[in-house]
């Protein structure tokens, strides 16, 4: 984007002309290196994509459809937990409840209609809305009375996840789970399987909420200075709450999503979600936008991560690759994104 | 380390630098002679602060430039922090790289260490007596055990030096380098420095230094070197020289005359109304501000000026008092109200309470406007573009593109937008607290003439400043406040920058929480 043309504006044309020779004004930086680092993952991720379609001992099982369904449909689940953590994130804040959120979802709307007998749709918004009451007790302690948000998000993931294996003994629920939900966890239209559909709805809905409305600016300016978006009159508890609130409700539709994937609700205590999200949200900040965390960098991280994972254990990785490979990426992508920030201000002379 | 006859100190040749693609500096050669006090003066983003970083050896230079200190030259490739050191260059950076909550003597230790007692603990006594012995050296008369956050702002700024002079044992070629060091102290601290700068002269030290203040530039200066878009225009003696001439060189064009003080009579109505004002410091404080007027706050710090204007704007507790706004009284709970009434605020700490660092310079001088671009459905970006480059272009922000991160900004610049986002709002009240820190004379002058303007309109300002030249320029009226309460005011005549200077400084040496 480089409209800069500096007619037909609508400001008032309260200040004076320019008394310096204006200041060539140019587009975004096109550099070799800036390219590098602004589309680096993503250039990553296609020769991942191409290494593995192309190598003989991955090449046929990768390329094929059913892998390339499988790859996406079991990143569907991850992805929208990834983007319920962008919120927080974007805001200044971590939060570690979103696979704890998730799973906590993932049992109520179980419960409800195999424990309850309550009709779908209720058990959808019963899920739903335990994500936004966690989240909102979240934004509460933590926008209202300045808990570090470490740890309340941390004690909140304990709590839920207690709470669950107290709920569940340990024991799946499985049973009386309707076929309509099931069958978006399984089902394709066009080939494409339903729930990757689902995902990317979401995330195009939170890209929206990100870039084309005030709160997503809100958003970005209280995690860039929360000092200096009070001083430009913003609600700054009230944006933090919101940034909690709709972790938590993006957290429950992602467990209405590994429901519908799993087709039972587990005792599990969804910390084992937490850190491909985590590592998501982390790539993000290094890919397209450098420095904030964005919803196609995370998509493009989730993918990364898949598409590496996949082709590995296709060429006869041993499964604890992916554990191992989900680590380096999170600390690689912590590394840079710290090593970008300080390259913006090497020393302030 | 050798020590030749050399002529000059330090020498740099054919210096480039280069910023994703945007040359900042351009075949730089300069030179600086032993023992003398040497200015780099340049406008904002001229690339000052770049070349006194790659001096430091932080940013390393393009290939083929040289860097000769006392005769040793160094490619620019091979050169690096620690050879900055070892060849005796010592630098104070701008916002000092003092912990306010430790000590003078361990902030010595954050650079030097800790000195050890046999075995590991640490030794506090021999820290002390170290710490002590600089200042000694350093002619800074402070207690090692004062904490930083308790120094007058000049005194921390003679702490900084001496702990970047430390173990530089006085027969070595050691060059001082500061980059802005008086911006932000007021007249009577900044001459304390000046005075620390002519001692470190009378050792033999070199001083290399970035100063906007040229006035100070003409009173303590040898040589300057003028950078004008990256580009060395002028290397001379300050002999013969007076502020009219460096700022055409700096320009490159005659110097604009000064503008008269002719502004249109205050108005009878009042836009702010505060009477028995308490908050903070401030102990009962009236104040009227009518419109088209111009009001100057000044005051050493501690004296509350700051906690005025912050009061002012809904972002410091009122804990008793009147306040009206356009004749109507007002409740001020937050920024928000207070922006909502009509009113702006410029804060005094950019980096903390203006900046958003990481955001790229367009989002920041949108940040007071993102809700009017609000369509209804969705943000109008495209408009909100448009208009931030706009903005950008109207108050001479040099960038290289509205997309820059707002750190890669250079300091006048960052404060140009700062004042960008507040004065598109068209306020009715600006409150001003240090509006022209670090900003070049020439933006300066432009600054004083938008707020002219502002005001001009129908509305009013109310203006902190350390520096009494510009109160003395700028504004209709000036009080002075002193330990919380309003000493003095000055009008027509009686409003000079030194009827100002004296009757703020009757009190000798106070705490300094602002
Ligand atoms: N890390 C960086 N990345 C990109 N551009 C930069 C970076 N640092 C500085 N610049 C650009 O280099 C130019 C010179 O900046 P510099 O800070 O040297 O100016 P200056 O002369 O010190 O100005 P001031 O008087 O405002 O402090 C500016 O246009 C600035 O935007
Ligand atoms: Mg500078």
């Amino acid at each position: 984007m480089t409209d800069v043309s500096p007619d037909s504006a609508v400001l008032p044309d309260q200040a004076p002309a320019p008394r310096r020779t204006p200041v060539a004004v140019v587009g975004r930086d096109r550099s070799v290196a800036g390219v590098i680092e602004r589309y680096g993952l993503l250039l990553l991720l296609v020769g991942m994509v191409v290494f593995f379609a192309l190598l003989p001992s991955s090449g046929e099982a990768f390329r094929s459809a059913a892998n390339i369904n499988s790859v996406l449909a079991s990143q569907a689940v991850g992805l929208t937990v990834a983007l319920a953590l962008l919120f927080p994130m974007a805001a200044g804040s971590f939060d570690f409840s979103v696979g704890a959120v998730t799973a906590t979802s993932s049992v109520m709307a179980a419960a409800a209609v195999s424990h309850f007998g309550l009709p779908l749709f209720v058990a959808i918004l019963l899920a739903v809305a335990s994500g936004v009451v966690a989240g909102a007790v979240l934004g509460l302690l933590v926008a209202r009375y300045g808990i570090n948000p470490f740890i309340a998000t941390l004690g909140m993931a304990t709590l839920l996840g207690g709470a669950i294996f107290a709920y569940t003994n340990g024991l799946q629920i499985s049973k009386d789970i309707p076929e309509t939900l099931t069958d978006l966890g399984s089902l394709s239209v066009f080939g494409i399987p339903r729930i990757v559909l689902a995902a990317a709805l979401i995330a195009v809905a939170v890209w929206f909420v990100m870039r084309h409305t005030p709160l997503g600016r809100h958003l970005f300016a209280v995690g860039s200075n929360a000092s200096a978006a009070h001083l430009v009159g913003l609600n700054v508890t009230r944006i933090k709450f919101l940034s909690f609130a709709l972790s938590g409700l993006v957290s429950g539709v992602a467990g209405v999503l590994l429901l519908a994937r799993q087709g039972a609700a587990t005792s599990d205590n969804g910390m084992n979600m937490l850190f491909p999200a985590l590592t998501a949200v982390f790539l993000s900040t290094i890919v397209i936008e450098v420095g904030r965390p964005s919803v196609l960098g995370t998509v493009i991280g989730v993918l990364f991560v898949a598409v590496s994972v996949s082709g590995l254990t296709l060429v006869g990785a041993p499964s604890w690759v992916s554990q191992v490979f989900n680590g380096a990426a999170l600390l690689i992508a912590v590394g840079l994104a710290g090593i970008s920030r300080r390259g913006a201000d090497p020393a302030r002379l | 380390m050798r020590s030749g006859p050399s002529t000059t100190a330090i020498r740099l040749t054919g210096i480039n630098k280069t910023f994703d693609g945007i040359p900042v500096l351009r075949n730089v050669d300069c030179s600086i002679a032993p023992g003398s006090v040497h200015a780099l003066l340049g406008g904002n983003g001229s690339g000052k602060s770049t070349l006194l970083k790659i001096l430091a050896g932080v940013h390393p230079a393009d290939q083929g430039g040289t860097i000769t200190i006392y005769g040793r030259a160094y490619a620019a490739g091979s050169y690096g922090p620690a050879i900055a050191r070892q060849s005796g260059l010592r630098f104070v950076h701008q916002d000092l790289g003092l912990v306010p909550d430790l000590t003078v003597s361990e902030n010595f230790a954050l650079e030097s260490g800790y000195p050890r007692r046999a075995g590991m603990a640490i030794s506090w006594r021999g820290l002390r007596r170290s710490t002590r012995q600089s200042l000694e050296s350093a002619h800074v008369d402070v207690d090692p055990q004062t904490l930083v956050r308790d120094l007058r702002p000049s005194d921390r700024t003679l702490v900084a030096i001496a702990r970047a002079l430390r173990d530089s044992d006085e027969g070595s070629h050691v060059t001082l380098v500061l980059d802005e060091p008086t911006a932000s102290l007021p007249q009577h601290e900044a001459g304390v420095l000046l005075e620390a700068i002519r001692r470190c002269q009378s050792r033999g030290q070199t001083i290399v230094y970035v100063s906007h203040r040229l006035s100070e530039v003409l009173e303590i200066a040898d040589r300057i070197s003028v950078l004008r878009d990256g580009v060395l225009v002028a290397e001379r003696s300050t002999a013969g020289l007076d502020e009219a001439q460096i700022v055409a060189l700096m320009t490159g064009q005659e110097a604009r005359e000064p503008l008269a003080r002719g502004m249109p009579e205050a108005d009878a109505r009042p836009v702010l109304t505060v009477s028995g004002l308490v908050a903070g410091p401030l102990r009962g404080v009236d104040l009227t501000v009518r419109r088209h007027e111009i009001v100057g706050v000044a005051g050493l710090l501690g004296s509350g000026r700051s906690t005025l204007l912050r009061t002012l704007f809904g972002n410091a507790r009122m804990e008793r008092g009147g306040l009206e706004v356009d004749g109507a009284p007002a409740r001020l709970r937050s920024p928000r109200d207070a922006i909502r009434r009509g009113i702006a605020l410029v804060p005094e700490d950019r980096g903390k309470d203006a900046a958003f660092a990481d955001l790229p310079l367009w989002e920041n001088v949108s940040a007071t406007a993102i809700r009017s671009y609000w369509s209804g459905w969705r943000m109008a970006r495209a408009t909100e573009r448009r208009d931030a480059t706009r903005l950008i272009r109207t108050f001479g922000i040099r960038t290289a593109t509205p997309n820059a991160p707002f750190t890669h900004l250079s300091g006048g610049n960052q404060q140009k937008a700062v004042l960008a986002r507040w004065l598109r709002l068209d306020p009715r009240l600006l409150l001003l607290d240090e509006p022209t820190q670090g900003v070049d004379a020439m933006a300066r002058a432009d600054i004083h003439e938008l707020i002219r303007e502002h005001v001009a309109r129908g509305n009013a300002a109310l203006v902190v400043s350390s520096d009494f030249e510009e109160l003395e320029s700028l504004c209709h009226r000036v009080i002075v406040l002193r330990g919380g309460s309003r000493v003095a005011e000055l009008t027509g005549p009686r409003l000079t920058e030194a009827a100002i200077a004296e009757l703020t400084q009757i009190t000798p040496k106070e705490p300094t929480h602002d």
